[in-house]
């Protein structure tokens, strides 16, 4: 069976598998997604559909980013700045004033991962929390890109712009964008990396038992992170036309809200990029809705914060009321 | 969703040859085996030798080093010292996988299945199988699944299924068919049926048989005598990290192996018991631990030292936290004759019940903190002097005096609660207990891994406290203790009273019989 | 002398001798560091931190973290703004503020404690909102208007030599020094964040002393916000940026665990001025303001590196 045909299966058989309580996402996705159509009928429109992709690329690739680590049970603080980094090079390294040199975006992308793997050893084999190790790497990092670009700015090659907005075959290059973030993930669900992953986030003691190598797997997990933050600050760069050096700061929040909201759960070992796609495209939703009703922007930050809050606690809840110790 | 699995009648049969040479090897062999936790020793030289085509089983009491062992030939936790050899080859135990390398498979008794993975993934979680792009072949995945479920005797249990949602008999069911995917050199059963009921626990022991027939060497882990009895071939008994019994199960009657499980100790250390008073000062009446304990009624008399027994998990944790305030309990609770209702330990300890718990470690002390903060930790509030400050001159007095009181060094107050040893860690959990000035004092198996001088000094505090008129629940895994120490004791059984024992039916055989209940008692419901 | 908790006395030493040396290396790289303005405005400086990073201390202590301090901060020095224009008198503002500030850190704690939501969610979240709230308010870039004449004053009058603000924060240092060394708080604080089960068993208000901690650094928060725009002279939205990692740098280079149970405020007072030092040993290599983030990050692992290293030689 072909992985495109596997992978759509796997997309039902994800659905199927979701329990009860997980309706609860795709349910309020569905009716964002009704209530704007239905508000601007203009949306149902291939091209327009793909500039909402656009706009929601990059946070899904974050998204994706703070799902592996989560999933390994632990939190990636600094996909932020992994993406203001390579954000920043992308607009000066590849493309700037001396011409474009695109045959240095392989070294762009491994820089993104570099800072992964530099989590995930302070991590795995420094034995630092993940909050700690990600905490500090987000500052350094941060730095690091306003050293490299003091100011918006830069240039990055029009190739990889026209790629990032462009068509293929009359679809806008955000679908293919999107599907390959899915495509990938369900690869990895499916590979024995994929499980070994799910295994050391739901009980490391027991994976270890296993003879899984519970170090290594985390450092796998973080450099992977790192890797798809990288991306996602060159696809901003490119989609923008210009590198924003203090751009990552304000997405830690929509990460960690695009998880949550998606139901991944914050212990690890449950949950998926899939879910959490589902919580980015909650928040552009409500984000698009916004725009809609002409409400300023602030409601929509407001509305994404509340989110997250709302559905962190619900999910709390079941929990806490059967709880197995009083307080 | 189909309902909860349940195994086949057929005896399970061998669908493959084993690829070990059947039965003329040497066996497994451990010598010399230690194993020591900083001053306490687990394992102290122990030996061991498991034959093939023979079902061999350990014995011991709560402690004596079953559980380490079985770590240790599993590669979980390595020895200090000693030899294992298999066949009369070297075994290098340093992981899991070196282990398993060598054909160790180990159902363990806290389960090594991943919880949030599915029943396939769990069961082939070694090897996972893949296709070509090196993704995981699902349909094989789950085919092999249903294959080896089906070989084992599992019948109507779904692959997909997570670990999380099953009950513990199924998972213990799973983790059994997990080691026996890939027949084994060496089977070990560490209380592989503990939360089995008869018919499961009978599959299980005879797929155990089925290995032993087919050359591996089994060792199985039981406190059901009875099913050591009916299945074991052989038998050795661990107490205090020593073997000091070993032969066939015919070779010994039920007092004999308990009197060696037991061993024969002078046991001068008890304090003379103080006759209890009359007053009740605690009453529970259908106390009530969803998922853990009872209904039970029970009665705590002033100065009384009630002794609760039993193997371990059978409910005495939840009865004991649920009579701290630590979790939540159905019921009626009296206390000196006024309903109790407290929900919180520190409502629990403001009424004078005060817990000191399982683990001293991670539950008792804060390691890095001072001895004495740790004494004073509980009553902080009674000793504030002016603006609400804590008055440390009384912090002091007071904390050195119940330090005295349970015979530590007043004079190292000021060190880390780590750098004590374990007996003197008791010791301040047991102070800042004290301090709180309870009427009722409950002890979690608090003399359990600690010297016997320290045993001591608690026990004469625990005299003493009794003389006047506190009333305390000691749980022990510890017999003679119980026995010695204690007015009455109860026996826990499946989260149920089994038994209470009067001062004159104290003798640790008849506790140790109720417990695994070889004899008489409250019937249990279901096994 | 009896002590009751984790010897961090050497920690908050080495930290002021850190900072010591610090400072001579800068004076000798340029003797107008030590100049007696320069020295009055890195005070300054430093107490901005010291108060961003007393709530976070308590949070720190308790096992938790709060990232939601640059926007409390920020709502601190804006809403002051917005109200001074309105005609509402500074010292009402304040006051309402640093409540509004604990009532926000309330929020939080409940969040941690009753409902089970990890501190950096839970923070986040509230971070998030009060930005939202913040961009309602609607700044653009940054208003004019007048920051509210007490702070003023605090940060720019002095007794002694020493601004007015320096003898707030010494005060707050002793207060807060004496909370945690002194009261059954802090000692159901420590233990809260050393072990929260064993507090729990022990009859520790755990959940009591985790709220006031969130309580306390909101309102810290707002109050280090309202004398950051004092200083500065206006306020914008990202005015309390810096301030997130500072505070935990702060408190990490104190020497206190990241994860809770064992610190001082004293440590995080060194902290401060050590890190305080650090920024404005910068602009003497050339270095420009980016550096500083990195330099946050930096202390971070060194702090916790060495934490780390000290505690399992000192465990052996």
């Amino acid at each position: 069976m072909s992985a495109l045909a596997a992978s759509v299966r796997d997309a039902g058989f994800v659905l199927k598998r979701l329990p009860r309580g997980e309706w609860g996402t795709p349910l309020l996705l569905a009716t964002l997604i009704v209530v704007d159509v239905s508000i601007q009928p203009a949306l149902l429109d291939v091209t327009q559909i793909g500039l909402l992709i656009q706009t929601a690329l990059v946070a899904v690739l974050l998204a994706t980013a703070q799902t592996l680590a989560v999933l390994a049970r632990g939190v990636d603080l600094s996909v932020g700045s992994v993406l203001v980094v390579t954000d920043v090079l992308t607009a000066t390294k590849l493309g700037g004033l001396e011409g474009d040199r695109l045959a240095l975006l392989p070294l762009v992308l491994a820089v993104g991962a570099a800072i992964g793997l530099l989590n995930g050893a302070l991590i795995a084999y420094g034995g630092l929390e993940p909050f700690v190790a990600t905490l500090a790497t987000w500052a350094i990092f941060d730095g690091v890109a306003l050293l490299v670009l003091p100011t918006d700015g830069g240039a990055p090659p029009q190739q990889l712009t026209n790629l990032a907005i462009g068509e293929t075959a009359g679809i806008p290059n955000s679908y293919i964008g999107l599907a390959l973030v899915l495509l990938a993930w369900f690869a990895l669900r499916r590979s024995p990396l994929g499980v070994r992953v799910l295994a050391v986030g739901s009980d490391a003691e027991r994976a270890f038992l296993n003879g899984i190598d519970v170090r290594r797997t985390k450092l796998i997990v973080y450099t992977l992170g790192g890797f798809v933050a990288g991306i996602a600050g060159v696809y901003l760069a490119a989609s923008t036309s210009t590198g924003v050096p203090t751009a990552g700061d304000g997405l830690l929040l929509p990460s960690l809200a695009a998880v949550v909201i998606g139901g991944t759960s914050l212990a690890g070992g449950r949950g998926g990029v899939g879910l959490s796609v589902m919580g980015v495209f909650v928040l552009v939703f409500i984000g698009d809705l916004v725009a809609a009703l002409q409400l300023p922007s602030w409601v929509a930050t407001v509305a994404s914060a509340a989110m997250l809050l709302i559905v962190v606690s619900l999910r709390s809840l079941p929990q806490v009321l059967a709880r197995k110790e009083t307080a | 969703m189909s309902g909860e699995p349940h195994t086949t009648q057929a005896q399970p049969v061998l669908d493959r040859p084993s690829p070990f040479a059947a039965g003329d090897g040497d066996g497994l062999r451990v010598a010399g085996l230690d194993k020591s936790y900083g001053p306490i020793a687990v394992l102290a030289g122990v030996e061991l030798h498991a034959r093939p085509g023979e079902i061999h089983a350990v014995l011991g009491e709560n402690g004596a080093g079953k559980s380490t062992l079985m770590k240790v030939l599993s590669g979980v936790i390595h020895a200090d010292a000693g030899d294992v050899s298999l066949d009369g080859a070297p075994l290098a135990l340093g992981s899991p996988d070196a282990a398993r390398g060598h054909g160790i498979r180990t159902v363990f008794q806290e389960l090594s299945l991943v919880p949030d993975l599915s029943v396939a993934e769990n069961l082939l979680l070694e090897a996972l199988p893949t296709r070509p792009p090196g993704l995981i072949g699902r349909r094989r995945l789950l085919r092999d699944a249903a294959a080896l479920l089906e070989r084992t005797g599992i019948a109507g249990l779904d692959p997909r299924r997570r670990v999380r949602e099953l009950s513990l008999a199924t998972r213990q069911q799973l983790e059994l068919a997990k080691a026996l995917r890939t027949p084994p050199r060496v089977l070990i059963l560490d209380e592989a049926t503990s939360a089995l009921g008869p018919a499961e626990s009978e599959w299980a022991l005879a797929h155990a048989r089925a290995q032993a027939r087919a050359g591996a060497v089994v060792i199985m882990i039981s406190h059901r005598i009875a099913e050591v009895r009916g299945h074991a071939d052989r038998l050795t008994i661990l107490r205090s990290g020593r073997s000091v019994a070993t032969g066939r199960p015919g070779d010994f009657d039920d007092d004999g192996l308990i009197e060696a499980m037991l061993g024969r100790r002078v046991e001068r250390l008890y304090p003379q018991r103080c006759p209890a008073g009359e007053r009740v000062v605690l009453r529970a009446r259908g106390l009530h631990v969803p998922g853990g304990f009872g209904p039970e009624d029970l009665e705590l008399r002033a100065g009384e030292i009630l002794g609760v027994g039993g193997l371990e998990g059978q409910g005495q944790r939840a009865l004991m936290l649920a009579l701290a305030g630590a979790v939540p309990w159905h019921g009626q609770l009296e206390l000196d004759g006024r309903p109790l209702h407290h929900r919180s330990p520190r409502a629990a300890i403001a009424h004078g019940i005060v817990l000191v718990p399982e683990d001293r470690q991670a539950e008792g002390l804060l390691l890095n903190h001072s001895i004495r903060s740790n004494i004073a930790l509980s009553s902080v509030a009674r000793l504030r002097g002016r603006l609400g400050a804590i008055d440390r001159g009384r912090e002091a007095e007071a904390t050195a005096r119940e330090a005295r009181g349970v015979g530590l060094d007043a004079a190292r107050l000021g060190e880390p609660a780590r750098n004590l040893s374990g007996g003197n860690q008791q010791k301040v959990v047991l102070a800042r207990a004290l301090m709180t000035e309870p009427k009722v004092l409950l002890l979690y198996d608090c003399t359990r891994g600690i010297d016997v001088g320290s045993k001591a000094d608690i026990m004469a505090a625990l005299a003493e406290l009794t003389a006047r008129g506190v009333a305390v629940v000691h749980y022990s895994s510890d017999a003679a203790e119980l026995v010695h120490l204690c007015h009455r004791v109860l026996v826990a059984r499946g989260g149920r009273i089994a038994g209470v024992l009067e001062r004159d039916q104290l003798a640790e055989d008849e506790l140790l019989h109720l417990a695994v209940g070889t004899r008489g008692g409250r019937e249990e419901t279901a096994a | 002398m009896t002590r009751h908790l984790p010897r961090r006395l050497p920690a908050t030493a080495v930290a002021f001798l850190v900072c010591g040396l610090l400072f001579a290396f800068a004076t000798i790289r340029s003797p107008d560091f030590a100049s007696a303005s320069h020295m009055r405005q890195l005070l300054v400086f430093a107490s901005f931190v010291g108060f961003a990073a007393l709530g976070q201390t308590l949070v720190i202590l308790s096992g938790g973290l709060d990232l939601s301090v640059p926007w409390v901060m920020a709502l601190g020095g804006i809403q002051l703004s917005i109200w001074n224009g309105d005609g509402m008198s500074s010292a009402l503002g304040v006051v309402l503020l640093v409540l509004i500030g604990g009532a926000l850190g309330t929020v939080s704690g409940l969040g941690v404690t009753a409902l089970r939501i990890p501190p950096i969610v839970m923070t986040i979240g509230m971070g998030g909102l009060v930005l939202g709230y913040l961009m309602r308010v609607g700044l653009g870039s940054s208003t004019a208007a007048s920051a509210p004449a007490a702070a003023e004053r605090l940060v720019n009058d002095t007794i002694l030599g020493l601004p007015l603000i320096a003898y707030v924060w010494l005060a707050f240092a002793l207060a807060a020094a004496w909370l945690l060394r002194r009261t059954a708080f802090g000692r159901a604080l420590y233990a809260t964040g050393a072990n929260e089960t064993v507090a729990r068993l022990a009859g520790s208000r755990v959940a009591a002393v985790r709220v006031a901690a969130y309580a306390a650094s909101g309102a810290a928060s707002a109050f280090a916000g309202i004398l950051l725009s004092g200083y500065v002279g206006q306020t914008y939205l990202n005015m309390g940026a810096p301030y997130l990692f500072s505070s935990i740098a702060a408190v990490a280079v104190g020497g206190a665990s990241v994860l809770g149970g064992s610190g001082s405020y004293w440590g995080t007072v060194a902290g401060a001025c050590t890190l305080t030092v650090l920024a404005a040993l910068l602009p003497t290599f050339n270095l420009d303001a980016a550096w500083l983030n990195i330099v946050y990050g930096l202390v971070i692992l060194l702090a916790v590196g060495i934490n780390r290293v000290a505690a399992r030689a000192a465990n052996g």
